[in-house]
């Protein structure tokens, strides 16, 4: 991508003070990946979890469009997915992250059939870390985050790599602005950094405890997280989907980024 | 001419002109030669119980294996060719651990017995091409039970690959005497103890010998201990409990 | 000719194409748990697996797949210390820092993770089901040689492919006593009194060494697994977090806390006076 890129650079344009990639031997290697950009977060309460990812496409410098969906619905009934209770996001390379979707889909709907019940969050979160793990040396080039409520109803988050290691967390961030997302996470949601107001100074300071926040709170922290993102991020923006995930099952609004 | 059974009774993929499959018919009249295995299902869990047929007095009871583990919350009791539930128990036990691989929560009894009985009917091609694996209809009768989040349940699995969910249930050689007996004394409200002493009553009816804590085995399924074979001293417990007459 | 020379006069760690029946006769020879995985449709998987997702060979690979750092596990009188941090890191950014780096094997063997996050939780997993299964067969404990022996058989037939992993198998059963087995991904099984694993291993020997006595008292020798952990996570950047403490007993193991470094750390300065290369002043 990045050598067609600099071969329609005009000549007569300035140069610059490093090299070009076109210079020095090219290999025609195995490539099957491209990175569709964009960025996706969850983040678990008392009693809800939220997911949200832009709905920006990009391959290199290129929006291919302005509206593609990161965050699915797993398990539900029909092609709409109805009464799902789970929700996955995939960020990365876009045709991956729907076949792991379309993969996982299947196996939590077959499951139903046949075991005569929904399969749990943290059953399925085992699952998706076994099907990632069998593409270990085929990786889906995807970060995947799973989520929806435990069994006891509280809200429920799991965060992959693209082989299938996973782990439960309170908030995760993924994507190309995981970076700009995550420590804005820590500091907000896991009271990093954060310190009990007049417990002293220097080694007297006591570290705030992280409580579970608010949904109200928790879904204002998403869209500074995203309107910050596109501010700083060329592959973030045009429009913010997401997804909660509460007792009541999934609600789902889109709400736009800038477009630029 | 042939009567009809010898001409259909040969071939175990083969339908007679009444629709019957003989050799899988055949294979549930070698459970009625096995050694009676009874399970009953209370509220708080399953107790199974075997005779051991002790055929000589220099056998060590010990090694007859009747009741067997599955998973710490499913076991399970069979009676007929012993061989033959080998491999239904390994793939049992494999299936429980695969699934508690992928998923990383226990399979559901239910599920288990079914994966039991999807193994019944391999003596043909499976559906998705799968290679037949053996070369008859098994010859043994399962009772399988569990405990799981839905609660205790018992369930018996035939060789013809059907599964039923039972409140109590006998199976072999005196499965007819038995089952009527436990007709008669099952009620939802059974304890524990209670069903012990049931299963070994029965069981005391329809055997041959005379019962004692050497030539019986119980079992049970609960919530807090999951499977656990009854030591002898439990043995001598229970049957020191049996009513005498 | 020249392709026959290339052929034999290949680096060992090149991994040379199989054809269809190599392969075949390969995966046939793994373990008979429906374990298929997936190969790209190319002639040398394994370096097109390199330079996909190993970021040490290639920092600018697009995958970049969670590493896990210091472990160290060590026999004394009173059983087994495990010990581990937390950071996960993939490439410069730390994926996480709240990582179990200890895996529950069952209730009394634990294995430990370095290299590569996925591989150990994967077939540690894998390990702890055949673990299960040995004991319903054989209707006792697997001894920890056993289940060590698993692993390494396990991953040796993977070699090549591009694996990571180093692990260590710790457990007590009666045949044995306390046992405890080095496993790497190349196919290296060693039992020891005392291992450290991964980036931050030498600055965690460096304290164990010094300190360990094999009839370390249980509180020293949890304050040694606890100290060498530190030491490390003070000393290597790929180290850090949470210190994750064990014991492996007789009856099972015990978890004594998942704690974070920075309090253990000015507590190790300001009350036992060591650290003096850091200033305690924070203005």
């Amino acid at each position: 991508m990045a050598s067609v890129f600099s071969a329609s650079i005009p000549q007569e344009a300035p140069g610059y003070s490093f090299n070009h990639l076109s210079s020095g031997t090219r290999e025609h290697a195995f490539n099957p990946y491209t990175d569709n950009g964009g960025s996706t977060l969850g983040i678990s309460g008392a009693d809800f979890t939220i997911f949200a990812g832009d709905t920006r496409s990009t391959s290199g410098y290129n929006i291919n469009t302005r509206y593609a969906p990161k965050l699915f619905k797993i398990g539900g009934e029909g092609p709409s997915n109805e009464n799902a209770r789970i929700v996955l996001s995939v960020v990365g390379f876009a045709a991956d992250g729907n076949a792991l979707k379309e993969r996982l889909d299947t196996v939590v709907k077959m499951y139903k059939y046949q075991h005569g019940k929904p399969m749990t969050v943290a059953a399925c979160a085992q699952r998706l870390s076994h099907i990632l793990y069998s593409k270990r040396f085929f990786p889906y080039y995807v970060h995947a985050i799973l989520g929806g409520l435990d069994e006891d109803g509280k809200g429920a988050l799991y965060s992959y790599d693209p082989v299938g290691s996973y782990e439960r967390e309170q908030c995760r961030a993924a994507g190309s602005a995981s970076s700009l997302i995550m420590p804005f996470l820590d500091n907000q949601v896991n009271f990093k950094n954060q310190y009990v107001p007049g417990s002293g100074v220097g080694h007297a300071l006591e570290q705030r405890v992280p409580e579970p926040l608010p949904r109200k709170d928790v879904e204002q922290l998403v869209k500074d997280a995203f309107t910050s993102a596109t501010e700083r991020q060329i592959e973030v923006g045009d429009g913010l989907q997401m997804m909660t995930i509460t007792k009541d099952g999934i609600e789902e609004v889109y709400s736009p980024l800038k477009k630029d | 001419m042939f009567i009809a059974r010898s001409e259909y009774d040969r071939g175990i993929n083969t339908f007679s002109p009444e629709g019957r499959l003989f050799q899988v018919e055949y294979s549930l009249e070698a459970i009625k030669l096995g050694s009676t295995a009874i399970g009953v299902s209370t509220s708080s869990g399953v107790i199974l119980g075997v005779e051991k047929r002790v055929t000589s007095t220099l056998l060590e009871t010990s090694s007859v294996e009747k009741i067997v583990e599955i998973d710490r919350h499913i076991g399970c009791a069979m009676s007929g060719l012993q061989a033959d539930a080998r491999s239904m128990i390994e793939h049992a036990r494999v299936e429980c651990q695969n699934h508690a691989f992928h998923y990383g929560e226990s399979l559901g009894t239910e599920s288990c017995t079914q994966a039991i009985c999807d193994l019944a009917l391999r003596f043909g091609e499976g559906a998705e091409g799968e290679e037949s694996i053996m070369s008859r209809p098994f010859g043994v009768a399962l009772l399988i039970a569990g405990f799981d989040e839905d609660g205790p349940s018992l369930y018996h699995a035939e060789p013809s690959g059907t599964f039923y969910r039972y409140d109590a249930k006998a199976i072999g050689s005196g499965s007819e005497g038995a089952q009527a007996e436990l007709q008669n004394e099952y009620h939802k409200s059974l304890t524990l103890p209670e069903a012990e002493v049931l299963v070994l009553k029965t069981l005391k009816q329809v055997m041959e010998e005379k019962l004692d804590a050497k030539n019986v085995q119980l079992a049970s399924v609960t919530k807090d201990k999951g499977f656990r074979i009854y030591t002898d001293d439990e043995m001598a417990d229970v049957v020191g409990r049996l009513p005498t007459n | 000719m020249d392709t026959l020379v290339a052929r034999y006069s290949a680096p060992p760690s090149q991994h040379q194409p199989l054809d269809q029946d190599e392969q075949e006769e390969l995966m046939e020879a793994l373990p008979p748990l429906s374990l298929k995985f997936a190969l790209p449709p190319i002639a040398q998987p394994s370096s097109w697996l390199r330079t996909m997702t190993d970021d040490h060979a290639n920092p600018n690979c697009p995958i970049k797949i969670a590493h896990g750092t210091t472990t160290l596990a060590f026999r004394f009188q009173g059983g087994i210390i495990v010990a581990t941090d937390s950071r996960a890191t993939a490439g410069n950014w730390i994926a996480s820092q709240t990582v179990k780096k200890v895996i529950e094997i069952n209730n009394c063997l634990l294995g430990t993770m370095a290299g590569g996050a996925a591989d150990c939780q994967y077939w540690l997993a894998y390990l702890g089901m055949q673990c299960r299964l040995h004991e319903l067969r054989h209707k006792r404990r697997i001894s920890v040689a056993a289940a060590s022996k698993i692993l390494a058989n396990l991953v040796y037939s993977y070699k090549g492919y591009g694996l990571s992993m180093g692990t260590m198998c710790a457990g007590v059963t009666p045949q044995e006593g306390p046992a405890l087995y080095y496993i790497d991904s190349d196919g290296t099984r060693l039992a020891g009194n005392l291992f450290c694993v991964g980036s931050g291993q030498t600055f965690a020997y460096g304290v164990l060494d010094a300190e360990y006595r094999y009839d370390l008292s249980e509180n020293e020798a949890l304050e040694l697994g606890r100290r060498s952990i530190l030491a490390a996570t003070h000393r290597d950047a790929f180290s850090g977090g949470f210190i994750n403490l064990y014991h492996v007993k007789e009856d099972g193991w015990v978890k004594h806390g998942f704690n974070d470094t920075n309090p253990i750390f000015w507590k190790t300065k300001l009350e036992k006076g060591e650290f003096s290369n850091v200033t305690a002043d924070l203005d």
